[in-house]
């Protein structure tokens, strides 16, 4: 008995032409990676515009208006993920025979070739399913990796969307062709009980909108009822669903200590208020959305003093960014840094009550702040310190 | 896999070089925005990368081929069709649904989250995705058995 050799091997190992559906072919592939193009194009922006609400670089004019913005992208975001996924993995089956193609041996300069198409198809499939699964499970809460999510989402996307255009550009001619031919194979008629290139195509963006309305209720009102597939059901105590409790932040013993004060620190000049103080002051109420960035979102009614009246009693002049420090003792974004530009906006609140009815712990009582147009995770709940530089 | 020359003018030549020159400065800037990543960080990311490559290329997509395979030698002509587009639909929706149905993610204490029937939806869905396909089938034998045969294509 001998032991096989590599030309033993080789013959078992399935060659393209091997793969039977005529379903497959460029024509369909070229018309479901436009689509996935889109989505991911889509899905790159939205990325990159909730990435730059962290660095608030002073070049972009991020600021309270448009209100409902933040909610509209980061929703977009999460949603044209969620459509990539179906279209992803029909692309993917669309072309797998092509991962059979035996490396060319006619000459040094195809193989280098084709060993830099490989590997860029590489990165694209290896950082495509990556971003989407990395999204996917973390809206879910769900984080069985070593990395910081945010900063790895980032970095990978710029990989994920740098091999695509490099993807597009080399297959560029041969999209062309597959867009001047007709979508269906040519003997397509030979096996006639056989799925046709148009049903997949038709099947793949059904399959990508039937994923969207299924889960986009977490951010749609009226399609909450439809998406039984969302993280979130839009319910909550005080009508409201909540990212992280008091318990899971480690502020639920402080922030019901009833020796609490606020401080308010402008400069060197510190006044303090407790929750009665603060209800004293003059209040405004305005409707206003917590959009998260696991792209959940929904409008609330909140009330407080307005945040730059209450900078005014410390001596605070407009125009001035605010440190704001939570009692939370666990997590991320301990301490926010809001920019001058929503300070100003006479909607930017220390929340005490909402809708109608005393702030709830987990939703950061005794006080927390509520902007126009900010992610989530800077509407700080359970705040300790209001602080401006003087 | 290089093209032809003629099939390109030097206009979309310079097209697809500026592309490429663009997309792997993208690429390189995703790698730079790595390079403060401890060890462990560097090991996940890139376990994750590859990690996605082999789930689908070797379970994913083989299982895919194999079902379509038995199913073109299995089932009856007029179920071919049908069964294709209910299981393209069932395997994609299941993927997006894998983290929700999964009973992981969330937190103990916060019931806002994950907090909906998922197993449930999902079995409703397979059954109406598994329905709607033999309704298909079987209103497709209906019509060839009434429909004279076809002429072959000239």
């Amino acid at each position: 008995m001998r032991l096989p050799t590599v030309e033993d091997i080789e013959k078992r190992i399935p060659r393209p032409e091997d793969f039977e559906s005529r379903a497959r072919g460029t024509e369909l592939t070229a018309r479901v990676g436009t689509a996935l193009g889109i989505a991911f194009g889509i899905c790159f922006l939205t990325g990159m515009w909730s990435h730059v609400q962290y660095t608030q670089p002073g070049w972009l004019p991020i600021g309270p208006q448009p209100t409902q913005l933040y909610r509209l992208t980061q929703g977009t975001h999460v949603l044209s993920g969620i459509a990539a996924i179906p279209l992803l993995l029909v692309k993917l089956w669309s072309v797998f025979p092509r991962l059979f193609i035996r490396p060319p041996t006619s000459s040094a300069r195809e193989l280098v070739i084709e060993v830099l198409e490989r590997a860029s198809i590489g990165a694209l499939v290896g950082s495509s399913v990556f971003m989407l699964a990395s999204g996917l499970l973390n809206i879910a809460q769900w984080y069985p990796w070593e990395f910081s999510f945010r900063r790895t989402h980032e970095a990978v996307a710029w990989v994920a969307i740098g091999s695509l255009i490099v993807h597009i550009a080399v297959k560029l001619p041969v999209i062309q062709r597959a867009y001047t031919a007709s979508i269906e194979h040519p003997e397509a008629h030979l096996d006639p009980d056989a799925i046709s290139r148009r049903t997949v195509l038709r099947g793949a963006l059904a399959a990508a909108g039937l994923a969207v309305v299924l889960t986009a209720g977490q951010t749609v009102p009226f399609l909450r009822r439809f998406s039984v597939f969302a993280v979130r059901d839009g319910q909550g105590p005080q009508g409201l669903p909540i990212n992280r409790t008091a318990k899971a932040a480690g502020a639920a013993e402080a922030a019901q200590d009833p020796a609490f004060v606020l401080e308010v620190v402008v400069g060197d000049r510190t006044v303090t208020l407790d929750r009665d103080q603060l209800l004293a002051l003059p209040q405004r109420t305005h409707r206003l959305p917590i959009a998260c960035v696991e792209g959940w979102s929904r409008s609330a009614t909140w009330t407080g003093p307005a945040l730059r009246d209450l900078l005014a009693l410390a001596g605070g002049e407009p125009g001035s960014d605010v440190t704001i420090r939570s009692l939370q003792t666990r997590g991320a974004f301990g301490v926010s840094r809001l920019p001058a530009a929503y300070v100003e906006d006479y909607r930017t609140l220390l929340a005490l009550e909402l809708n109608g009815e005393t702030l709830s712990l987990d939703h950061g009582y005794p006080c927390r702040i509520i902007a126009p147009n900010r992610p989530g995770v800077f509407q700080t709940k359970w705040v300790q310190r209001l602080e401006v530089k003087a | 896999m290089s093209e032809p020359a003629s099939s390109s003018t030097s206009s979309t030549t310079a097209l697809r070089g500026l592309l490429i020159a663009v997309g792997v400065g993208f690429g390189l800037w995703g790698l730079w925005l790595m390079r403060d990543f401890t060890s462990e960080q560097l090991i996940s990311t890139g376990t994750w990368l590859a990690g996605g490559i082999v789930l689908h290329d070797a379970i994913l997509a083989p299982v895919t081929v194999g079902l379509g395979l038995a199913a073109s030698r299995l089932l009856p002509g007029h179920f071919r069709a049908a069964t294709s587009l209910a299981f393209l639909l069932w395997a994609t929706l299941t993927v997006v649904f894998v983290p929700v149905l999964s009973g992981q993610g969330g937190k103990p204490d916060n019931d806002t989250i994950l907090g909906r029937p998922y197993l449930l939806s999902w079995l409703v869905l397979t059954g109406v995705l598994a329905g709607s396909a033999v309704i298909a089938a079987r209103r497709r034998r209906r019509v060839r058995h009434a429909a004279p045969a076809e002429p072959p294509p000239a």
